[in-house]
């Protein structure tokens, strides 16, 4: 039973139902937040040390997020806190009414760094909806490209987005006896890594100038090159479609691929040694630094890297080809996985709008999922985008994301959920690189120049900033395993002569149909819903990682990831009053989530013929509550 | 002279799109040998890694690309590219924008002379847009223009009326 809050309960066959004798099953009532915003308002009012800190926007991430806090300089804490999405994204009203096979295409541009990885999760929920299977090949390739996906966004994360919050320039301005410290402390991985002392490493974090911040530069170059081998172009591949590829792969281009793939062998273990040394050397330093960006390990996601021979495309068996993943599906709560299955996932998650720019939708189309499981009205199938720009409020609407909840609870879209849930799940089949003991995850990365290496990631007792940042590292570790091994499974399918990479198929003309895919970008979960009406789109959800992490407060008024994340964080900073005070642990709280506002790229401003083509700004100051 | 001729721009916005929309045009023309054309509508940082390949390549870079800087529309302007950069806070801005998604000549210049990708000579042919939404085709304005843009870049490049 993994429930605890949605009506919902399993027979003996593990069949889901509605609760019996529940009248309304999935009815809520609303908790105002007018009499929390009062009391800050009054606390500011009368406390010259409680100020308005809002970071708007807040640099160095993927998109347009603002951040609104208030903080009590004098006590070190976080008392309120805003998360704002401030541009709307508009692909599910874009999508509406075109032919499925374009979704792949249009949705690929709702992110302009890992745009793939929407074609895939599009092609994945058309499969389910016309329905296709690929051939092997076709999966063992699609699992490659995303890999390739994932060397772009993870060591831009840590090396030229969160990264700086950890360099020289930053520390020493922050938090000068740590930066004294670290110049003295020697580095327990230099010879992996190459710096002697934890203040040599932070020196090469150095925004522009730090060889760790121009490697991270470099290694986009080697993602990308690697990519395009195959998707034709970057972010926005042209040969990801239902069905598999569009595309010839050979031998030549495995050869190709590999040329990068063996670069990726070093620096992963690189990466991981620097995030081991440069977290647990804050966690000495000042065990209060695991309280920086701590909330509870409440995560989903729903997999990836199919099983070539497992995958059907069905719903049906999703359960199955889900768990065959190299990466398990999971949901996590309080450090707990609580169900490896995608159809439990699927069907715990909803969507609310009490504090988001949109209205509320009609009637719900769908009372169960296909395998009859109960969905609530407030699920991706039934949900519609009705967006509604009004004044920002912080009682009322303030972010243009939603707040997406699984089993009513805050999740985070994580990359590193990748890693608890295979580790902790137990049910991963793939174990020539990967073993996971049920604390951990052990990986063994290739010898290239340096030589072959076990490295194992270890369920944390604490779910932090520090955390999440030490986990991309490791799931730069874990993709390339995983691409190193569909690589050498492509080669054994090409010496074998199953080298088809597409099935044919119709897309339906009449009828409805319903698909979901299930799949994952750089930063964690990702989930397309869709539903077709006579060959038709007539519906079409993105949930995006960062949908996950940057929600509003739900309708009970619990706050989303980031905002949970930043009220539980310390200001550890060092600073002589409110005019030096940077921030700095709250802005590592929120980078540490690698967000991904999707995407501030070709935004069409309704009723005008402007298009918007960067990020805004959106005044969080002087907002009337 | 060693010569490139670059649209820079995201693809598809119309008059926006002047720049990599351009490109066909161009590359048809009859060009001294040493003139390379090309689509640069892509990442700063692609750009910057790909004239790193080829260092002191190019003598001469020309950029074509549509601007909304609050002229008449229509207006073209060819400036030759200064080099002054802002703080190193605005760089690492600029540099973060070219690697999650944005494509915009301010950036392109930015990152490019960060970098030390730029050669001495670096021009730059800019028009006004007045059409900025969604589409392919060009506004009247910008179409009945079209052959003087091409006509300016043909200048900047051969250095027809630059000192």
């Amino acid at each position: 039973m993994c429930f605890k809050n949605l009506p919902i309960e399993f027979d003996a066959q593990g069949r889901a139902t509605l609760l019996q004798g529940v009248r309304d099953p999935y009815a809520y009532e609303t908790r105002s937040l007018a009499d929390q915003e009062d009391k800050i308002k009054d606390l500011l009012a009368r406390n010259g040390h409680i100020k308005s800190v809002d970071f708007d926007p807040v640099t160095r991430v993927a998109g347009a997020l603002a951040f609104h806090s208030v903080v009590d300089l004098k006590e070190r804490r976080v008392l309120e806190t805003n998360s704002m999405a401030t541009l709307f994204r508009g692909y599910e009203v874009i999508l509406k009414g075109r032919d499925p096979r374009d979704a792949a295409y249009i949705s690929s541009r709702a992110c302009g760094v890992c745009g793939g990885v929407h074609s895939s999760t599009s092609a994945l929920t058309m499969e389910m909806a016309f329905p296709v299977v690929p051939p092997p090949f076709g999966i063992v390739v699609r699992n490659l490209m995303l890999a390739l996906e994932f060397w772009y966004d993870n060591p831009l994360h840590l090396f030229l987005l969160a990264g700086p919050d950890y360099s020289q320039a930053i520390v020493q301005t922050t938090n000068p006896q740590i930066w004294e410290k670290a110049q003295v402390t020697a580095a327990p991985n230099a010879e992996i890594h190459g710096y002697g002392a934890i203040g040599d490493l932070m020196t090469d974090l150095n925004p522009l100038t730090g060889s760790l911040y121009l490697g991270g530069l470099q290694m986009t170059r080697v993602a990308r090159e690697a990519y395009v081998l195959i998707g034709g172009k970057y972010p926005h591949p042209e040969t990801v479609i239902p069905g598999g590829m569009s595309t010839t792969v050979t031998l030549t281009t495995f050869n190709e691929v590999f040329a990068r793939l063996r670069q990726l062998f070093d620096y992963a273990k690189r990466s991981v040694a620097i995030w081991d040394d440069l977290c647990d050397f804050f966690y000495d330093v000042d065990p209060e630094y695991k309280k920086v960006g701590a909330r509870p390990a409440n995560m989903i996601d729903v997999g990836i890297w199919d099983d070539p021979f497992a995958y059907d495309a069905s719903y049906e068996n999703c359960n199955e080809w889900g768990e065959r993943r190299w990466a398990t599906p999971g949901a996590i709560v309080d450090g707990e996985v609580v169900t490896t299955k995608l159809q439990a996932i699927n069907i715990g998650v909803e969507e609310f709008i009490e504090h988001s720019y949109y209205e509320p939708w009609g009637e719900p189309r769908f009372a169960t999922d296909p395998a009859g499981n109960p969905i609530s009205p407030y699920h991706m199938w039934n949900k519609e985008t009705r967006p509604q720009p009004v004044g920002q409020n912080w009682r009322e609407k303030y972010s243009w994301s939603t707040a997406p909840r699984w089993d009513r609870k805050a999740m985070e879209g994580e990359c590193t959920a990748r890693l608890w849930n295979t580790a902790a799940g137990g049910v991963m089949p793939h174990r020539k690189f990967l073993e996971p003991t049920g604390t951990s995850l052990k990986m063994l990365l290739p010898r290239s120049t340096m030589p072959e290496m076990e490295i194992e990631w270890k369920i944390p007792d604490v779910w932090n900033a520090f955390e999440r940042n030490r986990g991309r590292a490791y799931h730069i570790a874990y993709t390339t395993v995983v691409a190193f091994e569909n690589w050498l499974l492509g080669l054994d399918l090409l010496k074998q002569g199953h080298d088809r990479v597409h099935t044919p198929f119709e897309p339906p003309r009449n009828g409805s149909q319903i698909g979901v895919g299930f799949w994952g970008a750089g930063r964690g979960y990702l989930t397309h819903h869709a539903t077709i009406d006579n060959g038709a789109l007539s519906n079409y959800q993105i949930l995006t990682p960062s949908t996950w992490n940057a929600s509003p407060r739900d309708p009970w008024g619990n706050p989303g990831p980031y905002e949970e994340a930043v009220l539980n964080t310390p200001i550890l900073e060092e600073f002589d009053g409110p005019d030096s005070y940077k921030g700095i642990d709250i802005l590592r709280t929120i980078r540490s989530f690698d967000p991904c506002m999707p995407c501030t790229t070709h935004i069409h401003v309704d009723g005008s013929d402007h298009v918007v083509t960067r990020e805004v700004n959106t005044c969080a100051c002087g907002i009337d509550g | 002279m060693r010569v490139m001729i670059a649209g820079v721009g995201h693809p598809n916005l119309r008059d926006l799109s002047i720049g990599p929309a351009l490109v066909p045009t161009l590359r048809d023309m009859t060009w001294p040998d040493e003139v390379d054309v090309d689509d640069w509508s892509f990442g700063p940082i692609a750009v910057v890694q790909r004239i790193e390949d080829r260092p002191g390549h190019y003598e001469r870079i020309v950029l074509l690309s549509a601007v909304e800087r609050g002229l008449e529309p229509g207006t073209v302007t060819c400036s030759r590219w200064g080099g002054a950069l802002p703080d190193a806070e605005e760089i690492q801005a600029r540099i973060g924008e070219a690697v999650m998604g944005i494509i915009s000549i301010d950036n392109l210049l930015i990152v490019g002379e960060h970098f030390r990708a730029w050669p001495s000579d670096v021009r730059v042919v800019e028009v006004e847009p007045d059409a900025c939404e969604f589409g392919m085709d060009f506004s009247p304005r910008i179409a009945a223009s079209l052959d003087d843009i091409v006509a300016a870049v043909r200048r900047a490049a051969l250095d027809e009326d630059h000192g």
